[in-house]
């Protein structure tokens, strides 16, 4: 009866579940908490006014909304491209900031400027720069490449989520730098310097040598910017266009906005949210490891 | 086996979390409305008050913040403190905190008219009734101005505060003729493609203007005044989704995309994206001339058709920590030298609620010489096209199905 | 050829990171600043006054959201210290899967167990006290505190334990005299991320603290969403300048400590 796992491991002991648990009771009782009450309330318990529907009525309206399923397209898609982005640019920028100088790299700290603002103030950094009266059209018009205002490129209300994009890509892209500096940090220069007496080019130092180094953290920043991009209100609340909206605005409004009787339609949005954010943690590391072990045994 | 025991010991420890659940509301009772004016008074003497309030204009912001912090605690050494939060969303976290039963809140007083007022009286959010109580509105006020608010009854359960009227706003710079009816505006939208756009509903000023247009194309208010009726809704909205989608194609983006309140419209006409922009507050240009957002030549006018008003008001939590220091707050408010220092449109520019002929001629006459200035329109050419607000349920109608027959087609 | 490679990451970096800060102080500085101007017509300080009539509120919220951010950080610290030894020296059933759980909470997105605490927080009446907020952020950034430490752990080893244990120092001493300020690297790390997700989060403080707690992404928001640019411009700067400042001192004062006790 006692919780012993495989041979090899130790014993889970008192003394350690007792260790343990300043992380384990708020844990529990907070996050899973938190979730199970979200489940709940989705199923039309615990909620505050009473249910007097089914208990997946609240599923039943939303998925049979096709504008649900645009916004989780959208808001996927986002996503995607923004932590994609973020964790190129950022892989780019910290080899060649980790390849500079002493003396210059205290410059380089600039990068964490846009770590320090808040998501709203980086959407509104991107408004200033992006929108058709902004800088960079400002800028065009006087270059000579735009004649008027509607002349420059629709970036914001392009109907792509390119705004918010932009935006999680600036903010994105900081984070992930700082992850990718402190593996880089302890690199052995040695490798390079003996890959490139051997002859290789510098294209191939990066894509064979260093690359697969910064694996880790580009994995761990990629899953980090996706989900959260995935799930934030902050800046789809300044950048996001009528339509398609993005999911956490959805949640917001139905939150805040609407009565307490469709409460349960944005916890089951929530609800659903979590769920897809568990398997996309499950499928992406699952795929990691594979592509991983699959490169080991070649 | 582990797994089990595993489950259960989870399930332990988050039970404290779900007895919470279940525990009993308890109910408040108040005498507050039948204790004398001047006891209130002494009352709320020391105490603090939280005015949650929009929060989206800052000269708005600083109004209360100076003028009325200070007047406050000057005489009646209250303490006030402006919370900045949208009025959907208090009333939520004031549903929330009724469902949870918490007695003793964080909000006294609100700012609230129209559709939340509605939604917030009906669910029992607000404390009173309490308007008749203060001394302010039994002196100044014209009763029969603030019987109902958005076609519902008021009761007593908010005070008057302010008005409004919603006009346009136009650079003269840019525009030298403006549309002055509906049908015109029609014409110049298809005219100038790209040049108009209106904030997408349920915003307070996309709203508005959607109304108007509902006015205009199916046969002028009265009919709406009696009271909600479906069939009269059904027959006249399809009308107003033609004429929205008619000059849809025409609109900035395309109507694609509207802008998401009335501050980024704003913006988009600041900063020449569009030619118009609107408001629900007729100094609202003149405010944004000072403040250096807008241009000196910009002007407002207002639709021939008809312009929309109404009176906007405070109201009390029904959990409201200090509902004696909110009524004395809630009574300054409408008294001649609030409503003075509101009226100047250094401070804000909003219109006032007192009846003018309840007043001596010497308080009069600091209201007629307020100078608006150059881009609001006078008080008595707002007056002539001046049109009252729909009922709430066909305001909450026309937000919903808007989003269907209008965004989504 | 290499310099210029350099000069060129530099001047990438400024115009991707620092430019937009110094657009904001221009936008804050100039409220008409229209197309196709690239340098405002006309300056004005309104957005100065503003500060300055509402300067005890801004004081005050930012007083706050640092108050409530730094305890968040305390509170993580204490959450994650002895599970992240555990963590990084013990080897048990399970340790890997629960490690993948318990490092969720930064991943999924945040409303999800937060809209469902809120009814509980509000019966506890935690809601609108400092304590649920700093609950519901500490619950959603400590794993950047966990795996600071964790690492932090690791890289310390076994070695220095037991050579204050056969010097005959006590487990307790080992910890508090040893081994803590040989982590402090490892705790402000994660201290500083925990801190700067803390203090740039509305949402949550927004939920939680329900406008009683003041916060300056609360004071901050309406600003930003409202027509009045120059002013939030004027404002995000200030939000930039406090952590700024802030990571200078700790910076600063750690080098010093180090400097005394030899270390470096």
């Amino acid at each position: 009866m006692s919780w012993t796992g495989n041979p090899g491991s130790s014993k889970i002991t008192l003394g350690l579940i007792l260790r343990l648990s300043p992380l384990m009771l708020p844990f529990v009782v907070l996050f899973c908490g938190g979730v199970f009450l979200t489940v709940c309330q989705s199923l039309g318990i615990f909620t505050p006014l009473r249910h007097t529907g089914g208990l997946v009525d609240a599923y039943a309206v939303i998925l049979s909304d096709p504008s649900f399923f645009a916004s989780a397209g959208f808001s996927f898609g986002v996503a995607l491209a923004s932590a994609a982005g973020s964790v190129t640019a950022a892989t780019f920028l910290a080899y060649r900031v980790w390849q500079l100088p002493n003396a210059l790299a205290g410059a380089a700290l600039v990068y964490k400027i846009p770590l320090i603002l808040p998501h709203i103030a980086v959407a509104f950094v991107v408004l200033i720069f992006w929108s058709q009266s902004g800088i960079l059209s400002s800028l065009a018009w006087h270059l000579g490449l735009i004649q008027s205002m509607p002349d420059f490129p629709n970036v914001l209300y392009s109907g792509w989520g390119l705004g918010m994009i932009l935006a999680y890509t600036l903010k994105g892209t900081p984070f992930a730098m700082l992850l990718i500096l402190a593996l880089l940090v302890r690199f052995d220069v040695r490798q390079i310097q003996t890959a490139a007496m051997l002859g290789a080019s510098k294209r191939r130092i990066f894509f064979s040598i260093v690359l697969p180094r910064l694996a880790p953290a580009m994995h761990t920043s990629f899953i980090i910017l996706f989900l959260y991009s995935f799930g934030a209100f902050d800046i789809p609340y300044i950048l996001s266009e009528s339509r398609p909206g993005m999911l956490s605005l959805h949640v917001f409004d139905l939150y805040f906005k609407h009565d307490l009787a469709r409460r349960p339609e944005a916890m089951a949005i929530l609800t659903l949210m979590f769920c897809f954010a568990v398997l996309f943690i499950i499928a992406y590391s699952r795929t990691v490891t594979h592509l991983e072990t699959g490169v080991r045994k070649l | 086996m582990n797994k089990f025991r595993f489950m259960s010991l989870l399930l332990i420890l988050m039970l404290p979390a779900f007895f919470t659940m279940f525990l009993p509301a308890r109910v408040t009772g108040g005498t507050l409305i039948d204790t004398p004016f001047d006891r209130i008074e002494a009352q709320a003497r020391g105490s603090r008050v939280n005015w949650y309030m929009y929060g989206g204009w800052t000269h708005v912001n600083t109004w209360v913040d100076t003028f009325v912090a200070k007047e406050m605690k000057q005489r009646y050494d209250i303490h006030v403190k402006r919370v900045p939060m949208d009025a959907g969303v208090f009333i939520n976290k004031l549903l929330n905190e009724k469902a949870a039963g918490k007695t003793t809140g964080t909000i006294d007083l609100v700012w609230i008219n129209g559709e939340n007022f509605k939604n917030a009286k009906e669910t029992g959010l607000l404390f009173g009734p309490f308007a008749g109580h203060l001394p302010s509105v039994r002196q100044y006020v014209d009763p029969d101005s603030i019987t109902h608010d958005f076609g519902f009854p008021v009761d007593g359960f908010e005070a008057p505060f302010g008005r409004a009227q919603f006009v346009f706003e136009y650079d003269t710079d840019r525009t030298d003729t403006v549309p002055d009816t509906v049908a015109a505006l029609k014409q110049w939208i298809m005219d100038n493609p790209g040049q108009f756009t209106y904030p997408q509903p349920p915003d307070f000023t996309g709203s508005a203007f959607i109304r108007h247009i509902f006015y205009a194309v199916t046969g002028g208010h009265g009919q709406y005044m009696a009271g909600w009726n479906p069939d009269l809704y059904e027959k006249n909205a399809p009308l107003l989704w033609d004429w929205l989608n008619q000059v849809k194609p025409f609109l900035w983006q395309k109507g694609r995309t509207h802008p998401k309140d009335s501050a980024f419209l704003d913006t988009l006409f600041a900063r020449g994206e569009v030619a118009f922009s609107m408001s629900y507050h007729p100094p609202h240009a003149q405010n944004m001339i000072m403040e250096g957002s807008y241009p000196d030549t910009v002007r407002t006018f207002a639709l021939k058709d008809g312009s929309i008003f109404n009176t906007h008001f405070t109201a009390i939590a029904f959990n409201a920590p200090n509902k004696a220091g909110a009524m004395v707050l809630a009574d300054f408010l409408v008294s001649v030298d609030a409503q003075v220092s509101k009226f100047q449109p250094e401070n804000w520019g909003d219109f006032p609620v007192l009846d003018m002929n309840r007043l001596t001629s010497k308080d009069r006459q600091r209201f007629e010489t307020v100078d608006l200035g150059p881009a609001t329109l006078t008080p008595d050419q707002l007056a002539a096209v001046a049109v009252p607000e729909i009922p709430a349920q066909y305001l909450e109608a026309l937000e919903q199905d808007w989003k269907t027959h209008v965004l989504d087609r | 050829m290499k310099h210029a490679s350099h000069t060129f990451v530099l001047v990438l970096l400024f115009s991707l990171f620092a430019l937009p800060a110094a657009i904001l102080l221009l936008v804050g500085l100039a409220p008409g600043w229209r197309f196709p101007d690239l340098w405002p017509a006309q300056f004005s300080f309104t957005g100065i006054q503003f500060l300055i009539i509402h300067g005890d509120q801004i004081v005050s919220s930012l007083a706050s959201s640092f108050l409530y951010s730094l305890a968040t950080v305390f509170v993580t610290l204490g959450m994650c210290l002895t599970p992240a030894a555990v963590f990084a020296r013990n080897r048990f059933a399970g340790k890997r899967l629960l490690e993948a759980l318990l490092l969720t909470p930064a991943l999924v997105p945040p409303m999800t167990f937060a809209m469902g605490l809120h009814m509980v927080f509000i019966r506890l009446s935690l809601a609108d006290t400092v304590v649920g907020v700093v609950l519901i952020l500490a619950m959603f950034s400590y794993p950047y505190m966990f795996r600071a430490l964790v690492a932090g752990f690791q890289t310390l080893g076994q070695d220095y334990r037991t050579c204050a244990r056969n010097l005959g120092a006590g487990p307790v001493a080992v910890f508090w005299q040893v081994e803590l300020p040989l982590l402090v690297p490892a705790m402000i790390a994660g201290g500083s991320v925990v801190f700067l997700v803390a203090f740039s989060e509305y949402f949550l403080v927004f939920l939680m603290g329900g406008g009683t707690v003041p916060s300056f992404t609360g004071f901050l928001m309406p600003l930003l969403a409202s027509s009045n640019r120059s002013l939030a411009a004027i404002l995000t700067l200030i939000f930039l300048l406090l952590p700024i400042f802030l990571f200078f001192v700790i910076d600063g004062s750690l080098m010093r400590s180090y400097r005394k006790k030899g270390m470096v």
